[in-house]
């Protein structure tokens, strides 16, 4: 029974309509490296099925505004053929953004005869309508000349090119739109490419012991900030960190330029203010679009612990000295870039056990897990809790304060850092199988640590405690007394603290997990948590180095005077 | 560790010697518990103890637990300064009965 609330069916014009629009659609749809090709097809179809003798596809570049023949079909090719946007019938449909239909283009002003006149060809009625994304024409589709009957276009005619610009619009816009991701791809690398050069500007790593340390994070693939340090001929250090206005590539040049400038002169230019002065000369006189570098560059001499530095703009550097107080360094010149001929005025430094740091804005406006940005006070906390670590862990620890998992780096992160003592070295590294036997072992090893540092006896018996419960927890909680596990006791020690750093393979705990247990309930277990935090000054879980799951950092700080030191 | 087993007085004492840690506790564990079964009065002898840890202090707390649940007299003696060091960090060195030595329960 038919249902009245549909079209009849049965009419065989609808059913080869469909059958059209399907054939075209299956066309695009399939269609992948060549669009003209399928535009050739999909118009040659069309003038098939409505009877025409002509036909093309114009399309519209936004930039010149002119239009362009991309595929036709007919007795002539004109492929390539470019019209003015406000010329002509394709012009009017394109600009109305309606479907035109004209019966006999004599009667019609916007008729041009501009091809009729160049080829010869006779236009007599004209079918165009419009492709649209989004109510934006990309061109249009035409038809001209019906050869049947009357030799017009019928409403019919009209509907379906409708429904076909609709569909060859969206092929078109796809293939423009895989085309986009081609070239975004290319940049990408490209970005890449020079992210990786730019990384080779900067200075290779030093083992532990080396005076100065850098670590340089991008936000971005590629950087405008920089560190550099070599060593001189006489021992001393040259040495510099800075940071170019903006972002991305432009600033990542800028960085290079300036890098490179300082690696060449500052091997024979060993009085920082005039080294300043003389790349800011350089820089000043080709840099463009007001873009400048804030940088500090100086000289270190490790015998002397001596530091002289020029500050061209930068941050101040912050110093800590060996009794834990900071001093900031402000700048005495202005940024690198700006005018030619400044003179930047030296500034000196004597180390003294203490440690200088260099930085940018990245760690003092980069946000830890609390989203409150750094800022002075928060870069001199972590300073003094970090300070028991050696300078590159230091370092790493201190970005990775900012480089939690889903952190967004909204800035290049750069650090410098310059120790006058060579201590905080690892004093010892110890493996140790992770079983019950070699407790005894980690126990010696921490009273053996604690002996060296001038711990009194009961306090080295503690140290031994902590160590021992920490290796335990490892073994129970961490590997579940699995066999042929290991973990590795590492120690440092320097003026202030000795630091115990407990690394084992196990998944990773969550600190909030490793609590002690309140002390006034009676109960078994629980109590090496609360054993470590009693004995050490510090107990944090920090970022392991790669390769390790964990890392327990603890701390006891050494008191210079008073009972608890060597009695 | 060694543990040997006397009887003085009224009490069954395990006198335990050597390093009481991870590697021990569950052995000190053991017999501390196994003659707490017998209902009589228990008192661990550490006087020989160099070293205890947190699972060894474990052991003690459920000794503790089991008599006081079963109304057996549990106590502490010869406590070493090192032993009584670790018992004081964990805040039990007011929780456990502590005689100088066994022989001192006999006045």
């Amino acid at each position: 029974m038919p249902n009245p609330a549909l079209p009849p069916l049965d009419d065989a014009h609808m059913v080869s309509e469909v059958a059209l629009l399907a054939k075209i659609g299956w066309d695009f749809a399939a269609e992948s490296a060549d669009l003209d090709e399928t535009l050739r097809h999909a118009i040659q179809r069309i003038l098939d099925y409505l009877d025409a003798e002509a036909g093309s596809i114009f399309l519209l570049d936004e930039e010149t505004r002119e239009l362009s023949c991309r595929a036709c079909a007919g007795p002539l090719d004109i492929t390539g053929l470019k019209l003015e946007v406000d010329h002509g019938i394709v012009g009017r449909t394109i600009t109305s953004n309606c479907l035109q239909m004209v019966r006999d283009v004599a009667k019609d002003q916007s008729f041009t005869g501009f091809v009729d006149a160049q080829t010869g060809f006779t236009t007599r009625s004209i079918l165009c309508a419009p492709l649209l994304i989004r109510g934006k024409a990309l061109g249009a589709i035409e038809v001209i000349n019906k050869k049947s009957a009357d030799g017009l276009f019928s409403p019919a005619d009209s509907q379906l090119l409708v429904a076909l610009s609709a569909l060859a619009a969206l092929a078109i816009h796809n293939a423009r739109m895989a085309a986009a991701l081609v070239e975004q791809e290319r940049m990408k690398k490209e970005l890449e490419l020079a992210g990786e050069i730019q990384r080779s500007l900067l200075p290779r790593p030093r083992s532990d012991d080396f005076p100065i340390h850098g670590l340089n994070v991008p936000a971005l693939e590629v950087s405008g900030d920089f560190y550099h340090f070599f060593e001189l001929p006489d021992g001393r250090l040259s040495f510099c960190l800075g940071d170019v206005s903006g972002k991305g590539m432009n600033a990542s040049l800028l960085m290079a330029k300036t890098i490179s400038l300082f690696h060449c002169l500052a091997k024979t230019q060993h009085e920082p203010g005039v080294l300043l002065a003389a790349i800011n000369d350089e820089v000043a006189e080709t840099a463009t679009r007001g873009m400048f570098v804030t940088l500090v560059a100086g000289i270190y001499d490790p015998q002397t612990q001596q530091v002289i530095f020029a500050n061209g703009g930068h941050q101040p550097p912050l110093f800590r000295d060996a009794r834990g107080g900071f001093q900031e360094f402000a700048a005495e010149g202005p940024p690198i870039g700006i005018f030619a001929g400044v003179d930047y005025l030296e500034q000196s430094l004597a180390l003294a056990g203490g440690s200088l740091y260099l930085f940018t804005d990245g760690l003092t406006e980069g946000k830890p897990k609390n989203g409150v940005p750094l800022g002075d006070t928060g870069v001199r906390s972590l300073i003094e809790k970090l300070r028991a670590l050696p300078a590159p862990r230091r370092l790493q620890q201190m970005a990775a304060h900012l480089q939690f998992p889903g952190a967004v780096l909204h800035d290049d992160l750069t650090i410098m850092v310059i120790d006058s003592v060579l201590a905080p070295l690892p004093m010892e590294s110890t493996d140790l199988p992770a079983c019950p036997d070699c407790l005894p072992q980690a126990r010696e090893v921490a009273r053996t640590a604690g002996r060296k540092a001038g711990f009194d006896d009961e306090t080295v018996e503690n140290l031994a405690l902590a160590v021992n419960e920490a290796v335990m927890n490892v073994i129970q909680h961490g590997y579940h007394f699995a066999s042929g596990q290991t973990v590795r006791l590492e120690i440092s020690l320097d003026d202030a603290a000795l630091a115990f750093d407990l690394l084992d393979h196990a998944p990773p705990v969550r600190p909030e997990a490793v609590q002690s247990r309140p002390l006034d309930e009676i109960r078994p277990g629980g109590l090496g948590v609360h054993f470590i935090r009693s004995i050490m000054d510090e107990m944090t879980f920090i970022a392991p180095p790669p390769g390790f799951g964990n890392c327990l950092h603890m701390v006891k700080y050494r008191k210079k005077e008073g009972s608890e030191h060597g009695t | 560790m060694e543990h040997e087993i006397s009887k003085v007085g009224r009490f069954t004492v395990i006198a335990l010697k050597g390093e009481v840690d991870m590697r021990h506790s569950p052995q000190a564990r053991k017999v501390i518990l196994a003659n707490l079964e017998k209902a009589l009065p228990v008192m661990v002898e550490l006087s020989g103890v160099s070293y205890i840890d947190s699972s060894g202090v474990a052991s003690l707390v459920e000794g503790l637990q089991l008599a006081k649940n079963r109304k057996i007299e549990f106590a502490l003696a010869g406590i070493s300064t090192p032993v009584m060091n670790v018992l004081k960090l964990a805040r039990l060195d007011r929780v456990f009965t502590i005689h100088p030595t066994p022989e001192s329960t006999l006045a």
